[in-house]
């Protein structure tokens, strides 16, 4: 890591006590004959940063698609701050409060760093279908007001300088996290991101979950799928474990890895941090 | 509808179906490797039987030695039209399918000043009616469809039992599979197409002595090889050969009770309702 | 797309527009209005190619306007305008049925679809009767303007101008709204998968915008209708729905000119240079082909003077 910066973690008693911002209750899913998943509950608290680890195959990214919508659980439910969301699609999630990050970083390759801050103030918007049809200049008065929101989005990540940027010419480091900006301009109440880090270097990576850390934190619960066990440990609140679709550990990261369980899933395929 | 009716009417959809399947599966099967829609198809079934009706008919050639003739030419032309168009414009859907239709109305209109508008026929090869029970069945058109069925079944070897149908199913399954090294992509491509090319010529030219023949005809047969090929899955053989035949049977059944244009009505509808509660058609995965 | 140099020409187009059929001759106002009904299927058709999806079966919908309208005029006397307004209702409507069936699946279904529904309309119009069989239903009636009937080519240009204005005008402004730039989101799979992560309801839109382009297509097919005088299935063939898609390409599917030009210039070639189809559907073909595989953009990408085209990514 580049500073040793200090990373405040919630700490786990107080978190039971906050409340209950996702609660993943029971959720299994068949491909065909194959269990991918197998009664995999855990909830997040308001303000805390949970980490979804495990090895390979371990169905991490099936229950994050789950969560984020794109397929329905065989069976379980899914429940944001109380309400249930199983099998909504993503764009209703969106409106309740629920943004991701994709896996391979997605952007709108053909706007500029700016128009795609702006395009996710969309939910925002509702209504008005054709606005800008007739009135022409008071929808550009009010785009005016949409702009200064979404450069607000992007300084939140630092990236206002890049403002007019074309997307697509962004480094692997910075596209990441305007993916991250883009996701959060939705104003969340959770936010999950798919392996943030996949790909960075040591440097860049620390700089984003520093940035993470720091920014995201206070706005909203974020659960983190990642691989990289320092990140998981150095910045995670909670973490939970799977292995063959199921969960073997939910609990302090610093625990984590005096679980023998763990050590064993981990040591057992020859992945690690 | 009287059970003679409609068993009069599953016959002729079944033999009409499989002779549907032979140029569907042409489809199917460059969509299934290379997920390009060839709409040129339709134009390489009536060049199929043209060819017939020119080098049979007009130019008085055997049919053994015109139809090895149409079928080398259908390949070379898709090698052809492999190389030059699909490669060049590989991974962008929107221009390829543009292109396709681009070379089909190419294909269209030279035939339509070539050959003239004036329709064609090719005698029968083979009279006389097969009497099944009080079911007919025309002896040609079961030929035909025996015939397509022997062909769809060396199709099966070649794709599931050779070295270069395991590469075509391999480049199939997995787009990472047909980056790697060992699998010749181009190659496998270039057969696919050929062999797509080939069949429906293949299907042209087994009905030519059924059917009349004229430059425009071409746009019936794409038009149900679409519907086929959305039934039965994309991409999938055995889907393409059970939906052959279903809609073969849907369309005869509605033709006997409905008359002919409601038979396209209702197969239409049969696709679209494929598209709604199963998109993936009736053999497809899930994608 | 609103440039400098090519904001000066709108006002010009307008000026040439109004002027024209006091100058022009009988002829040349027919082809002037040939031109303003394939530029506005053209303008239509690229509001669906811009949110990544190709129909290959607009005629049907310019015919499913047509009969419409056809039919309320001839068989029960409706008057010529409502005809058109029903017209623009019908195709709409159906559209958006299609388009809620069909564009929530990769874009091969949708054109297919598409494809089919075109060959389908024009194969019902040919089989029943009612709707005039293969000859079609002829003495279509002309609309009256406070008392004149639009008998005349004069008159009659009027009317389509009208129409191609208030479409193209539509199309071009749809553009620069929420809802249009949301539609430019929804081109690529990826980024309509983006699109949908931050709340873009991507379905309703597009099935929006495909609605809105068959109705504008329906509404002007019915104006075709009343300029023909008559209507029958040959018209609203598969080489119409190519036709456009030739056009569309050709001028490049990006931006205002890209459509208008195409349509523009290859419509009027095409009835000066050809006396019979199939040797424009060759020409117009073979410089398709040239224009996809040498300038993938069409030919107004090549002057640089508008937006570049992307070419859309794999899998859509």
């Amino acid at each position: 890591m580049s500073s040793e910066a200090s990373v405040t973690h919630v700490d786990p008693t107080e978190a039971r006590s906050a409340a209950v911002m996702l609660s993943v209750q029971g959720v299994g899913k068949r491909f065909g004959g194959l269990a991918a998943l197998s009664d995999v509950s855990f909830t997040v608290h308001e303000g805390e940063l949970v980490g979804l680890v495990g090895p390979n195959g371990a169905g991490k990214s099936t229950l994050f698609n789950i969560i984020a919508g794109v397929f329905a659980p065989s069976e379980g439910r899914i429940l944001l701050e109380g309400r249930d969301i199983t099998g909504l699609p993503s764009h209703k999630l969106a409106r309740l409060g629920l943004a991701r990050t994709f896996q391979l970083v997605t952007l709108f390759p053909d706007l500029s760093v700016l128009d795609n801050a702006l395009q996710a103030l969309h939910r925002h918007q509702q209504g008005r279908f054709f606005a800008g049809l007739f009135q022409a200049r008071a929808y550009r008065e009010e785009s005016e007001g949409w702009r200064e929101r979404a450069r607000e989005a992007l300084a939140l990540l630092s990236l206002e300088a890049l403002a007019d940027q074309p997307a697509a010419a962004l480094p692997l480091g910075q596209a990441k996290l305007l993916a991250v900006a883009i996701a959060l301009a939705t104003q969340p109440r959770v936010l999950l991101l798919d392996e943030p880090a996949a790909g960075l270097s040591h440097e860049e990576s620390g700089r984003m979950m520093d940035l993470i850390a720091e920014r995201v934190k206070g706005r909203c619960s974020v659960v983190l799928v990642e691989h990289n066990m320092r990140i998981v440990r150095r910045y995670c609140d909670r973490a939970v474990v799977l292995q063959f679709g199921r969960k073997i550990f939910e609990g302090a990261p610093a625990d984590m890895v005096h679980e023998r369980a763990v050590v064993d899933a981990y040591l057992g395929t020859g992945d690690g941090g | 509808m009287g059970l003679t009716l409609f068993l009069q009417a599953l016959a002729i959809g079944v033999v009409n179906g499989a002779l549907y399947i032979l140029t569907a599966l042409g489809l199917t099967l460059i969509y299934g490797i290379l997920h390009i829609v060839n709409f040129a198809h339709g134009e390489l079934y009536m060049l199929g039987a043209m060819l017939v009706y020119l080098l049979f008919v007009a130019m008085e050639w055997p049919l053994w030695a015109a139809v090895p003739v149409i079928v080398a030419l259908s390949v070379l032309a898709g090698f052809a039209v492999e190389r030059t168009i699909f490669r060049r414009l590989r991974g962008q859907w929107l221009q390829l399918l543009v292109a396709t239709v681009g070379v089909s109305l190419i294909i269209q209109s030279v035939s339509w000043i070539a050959f003239g508008a004036q329709e064609k026929t090719v005698p029968s090869v083979l009279e006389g009616v097969l009497l099944l029970g009080s079911v007919r069945v025309p002896i040609e058109r079961l030929a035909a469809a025996s015939i397509a069925m022997v062909l769809v079944a060396i199709l099966y070897l070649i794709v599931y039992r050779t070295r270069t149908g395991l590469a075509m199913r391999a480049i199939e399954e997995d787009e990472e599979t047909a980056r790697m090294p060992r699998v010749d992509t181009d190659r496998v491509a270039g057969i696919a197409v050929a062999l797509g090319f080939a069949l429906a010529a293949l299907g042209g030219v087994f009905v030519a002595p059924i059917y009349s023949i004229n430059p425009g005809m071409g746009l019936e047969a794409i038009l149900m090889s679409f519907i086929i090929i959305i039934v039965g899955g994309l991409g999938s053989i055995t889907g393409t050969v059970v939906a052959g035949l279903l809609i073969g049977i849907i369309q005869a059944v509605g033709a006997l009770t409905l008359g002919a244009e409601a038979a396209h009505v209702l197969v239409f509808v049969a696709m679209i309702a494929m598209l709604v509660f199963r998109p993936q058609g009736l053999m497809g995965r899930v994608r | 797309m609103t440039q400098p140099s090519s904001r000066a020409l709108g006002p010009a187009l307008i000026l040439v527009l109004l002027v024209l059929p006091f100058v022009a001759t009988n002829y040349w106002l027919h082809v002037a209005i040939v031109v303003l009904m394939n530029i506005t299927y053209t303008v239509a058709l690229c509001a669906v190619l811009r949110m990544g999806y190709l129909s290959l079966g607009h005629a049907g919908f310019i015919a499913l306007g047509a009969y419409t309208s056809v039919v309320l005029s001839v068989r029960f006397g409706v008057s010529p305008w409502f005809g058109i307004v029903a017209a623009a209702a019908m195709s709409g409507a159906v559209a958006w049925g299609l388009g809620a069936l069909t564009l929530r699946l990769r874009g091969i279904y949708f054109s297919l679809a598409v494809f089919a529904f075109g060959e389908i309309v024009v194969a019902i119009a040919r089989a029943f009767d009612w709707l005039g069989g293969p000859s079609g239903i002829a003495n279509v009636p002309r609309p009256s303007f406070f008392g004149i009937k639009l008998d005349t080519h004069f008159a009659f240009y009027w009317l389509a101008m009208v129409v191609a204005v208030a479409v193209v005008a539509f199309f071009a402004r749809l553009e620069q709204t929420r809802f249009g730039a949301t539609l430019l989101t929804l081109k690529t799979e990826s980024s309509e998968r983006l699109a949908e992560s931050v709340g873009v309801d991507a379905a309703a839109h597009k099935t929006a915008c495909f609605a809105m382009s068959c109705a504008a297509v329906g509404a002007m097919g019915a104006v075709h209708s009343m300029y023909l005088l008559f209507v029958n299935p040959q018209v609203f063939s598969f080489l119409m729905s190519t036709d456009l898609v030739i056009y569309a390409m050709i001028g490049g599917t990006t931006g205002f000119w890209g459509p208008v030009l195409g349509a523009g210039v290859l419509t009027a070639l095409g009835e000066q240079l050809f006396s019979a189809g199939y040797w424009k559907t060759l020409v117009y073909a073979l410089i398709l082909m040239a224009v996809i595989l040498v300038v993938p953009g069409g030919l107004t990408a090549v002057s640089g003077l508008w937006k570049r085209e992307l070419a859309p990514r794999s899998g859509r």
